[in-house]
């Protein structure tokens, strides 16, 4: 199955039903169907190029200029809408798009860039066309293309084919049990592997989907589970997090109805979890762990009668994980491989980035171990080992116990350069709101909870941590 | 500005929060980094790291490197307070 046939499936099945609602707009899945294939028939003129890239906000224009570029048989290239310049220039110049579809405050915004010579084009426009020529196309075996988001280095292009999502998908409906019952907030970027995975679950299994654009919004977010009835909603760690510091009233009301939320693997505090577990009365918070090269390897339910709250759960339904170190024990931390039908080929003309990939096992760069009955945890990027007098520390471990003094928002550990040990651990930390938590205090816990080589040697407040839309750190702007 | 006695006591604090077996009865401002029973290079960066945050002063290379004794960071602690 292409992600068409997920689409005609839920035609078939639940054709005059909503599919997907933003803000007052709706759809059902007949309408989004036929607004698919119209935006396919009015893109032909593009037919020789094989890659259209696509920037948008959330919204149901998107949904169609996605899926009625795939259904016209090319891939698309997702572009965020906050891509600077540069970034945008080198995206085009190894994807080799020709085109650019986006809305008119996007294109506004490109046409004033001097480096983007290509063609750009209004996606309301191409919609108004009317043109009802019936086009027959073949579906291309690769659906979209991605550039990761660089949390450590230079973006990588990701190419997901179909049968890549659908082995996704099938595994996420099996494991978090999605139905067409189901209505699901979505306030995640859909040119990420996170919002596009959840889209692709609405469209198989005929549920709802409920688009929010900003995922700072909280308010917006609390008061779209009640208005629509949500019973799954998809929001990275830190949103979470700061809903639990944004409205400690009527949480439980607020989040009555829910089933599950489905949160990625960036780190969750420990108490974020807890706070959960105890707030979804009818339901469960659930994590995963993946990448755009391997999305959705593992699950994990934070079930009450589990006590892992750190970690990213079991491998997927047909998915195989193995840890390679020098003692070669899964039980030990080391580098973390995947293999199965959720794991891309090859890169994006990008042979350098072909060696992390070998007889089918990619190389993920991130480090972690199994404990004993079989649950992943993670441990950081072995490229952001901090080497303190010899001493291997990994951030992660610093941040996870930071995390949990009161008065403390948020914290990114990193190495810095010291003339005795080689490296030492500096702490940047965002206070809570009217904490006024000091510089004494995180040590004084530090001392407490961790080993001496992993004190950090200095702590800065700051007012921000930079990161990704998706929440990871980008580290390298730190160093 | 603390003054003398209240340097002292926070100067205590830190090697009692950095070496938590210390006993109180065993605490000496002589005491040399050998008579310690874990004052290694790392606790040493915890001491330093610990005066840093609670007098909100900053410790060269050298300095760090010369202190082997509660007394001894005292008296640097002392020079930066004026």
């Amino acid at each position: 199955m292409n992600l068409i046939d997920f689409l005609r499936r839920s035609v078939e099945n639940y054709g005059e039903k909503i599919a997907v609602i933003d803000n007052e707009k709706n759809l059902t899945f007949i309408q989004l169907y036929e607004e698919i294939k119209k935006f396919s028939n009015n893109i032909k003129i593009l037919n020789e190029e094989k890659i259209i890239s696509l920037v948008s906000e959330n919204s149901i224009s998107f949904i169609i200029a996605y899926l009625g570029i795939i259904n016209s048989g090319k891939i698309v290239h997702l572009i965020s809408p906050e891509i600077s310049e540069i970034n945008l220039f080198n995206q085009l110049k190894s994807s080799k798009s020709k085109n650019i579809i986006c809305n008119q405050v996007i294109k506004n915004k490109i046409s004033n860039y001097n480096s983007i010579k290509i063609t750009i084009l209004d996606i309301e426009k191409i919609l108004l066309k009317q043109n009802n020529k019936k086009i027959q196309y073949n579906i291309n075996d690769l659906a979209y293309l991605i550039y990761t988001s660089g949390t450590t280095s230079e973006p990588k292009g990701v190419t997901v084919s179909h049968s890549m999502i659908e082995f996704t998908t099938k595994n996420i409906v099996k494991v978090l049990g999605y139905s067409n019952l189901d209505i699901d907030l979505l306030p995640l970027p859909l040119n990420h592997s996170f919002g596009l995975g959840c889209l692709h679950t609405s469209l198989y299994v005929g549920s709802t989907l409920v688009l929010l654009k900003n995922p700072s919004n909280l308010e917006q977010i609390l008061k779209s589970l009640k208005k629509y009835k949500i019973t799954t909603l998809a929001a990275i760690p830190a949103t979470l997090t700061k809903i639990l510091n944004f409205e400690n009233k009527n949480l439980e009301n607020y989040f009555s109805e829910i089933r599950l939320i489905i949160t990625n693997s960036t780190a969750i505090p420990q108490k974020t979890v807890i706070q959960f577990k105890e707030i979804l009365k009818k339901g469960n918070l659930a994590t995963y762990y993946g990448l755009t090269e391997a999305s959705r390897s593992t699950f994990m339910i934070f079930d009450k009668n589990n006590q892992r709250e750190e970690s990213v759960g079991k491998c997927s339904p047909n998915v195989e994980i193995k840890i390679v170190n020098e003692e070669k024990n899964n039980l030990k931390i080391g580098d973390i491989f995947i293999k199965g039908d959720n794991v891309i080929k090859k890169y994006w003309n990008n042979t350098e980035a072909d060696k992390n990939i070998f007889h089918n096992w990619l190389k993920t760069g991130d480090t972690g171990y199994f404990d004993k009955e079989g649950y992943l945890f993670l441990k950081g990027r072995s490229d952001e080992i901090i080497n303190v007098g010899g001493e291997k520390v990994m951030p992660i471990e610093i941040e996870q116990i930071i995390r949990n003094i009161s008065g403390v928002e948020d914290v990114v550990a990193f190495g810095i350069e010291h003339k005795i040990f080689g490296q030492t651990i500096k702490i940047n930390v965002i206070k809570s709101k009217n904490s006024d938590i000091d510089k004494s205090q995180i040590l004084s816990y530090c001392i407490k909870n961790l080993e001496k080589f992993k004190i950090p040697s200095k702590i800065d407040f700051v007012e921000k941590i930079p990161k990704t839309d998706y929440g990871k750190v980008k580290r390298f702007m730190l160093k | 500005m603390n003054n003398e006695h209240e340097t002292k006591e926070i100067m205590k604090n830190i090697f009692f929060e950095v070496f938590p077996n210390l006993d109180k009865n065993d605490f000496s401002w002589e005491k040399e980094q050998k008579n310690y029973e874990n004052w290694d290079s790392f606790a040493q960066l915890n001491l330093i790291t610990f005066a840093e945050a609670k007098f909100n002063i900053s410790l060269t290379l050298e300095e760090s490197i010369e202190i082997k004794s509660a007394n001894d960071l005292l008296k640097i602690v002392k020079q930066y307070l004026g």
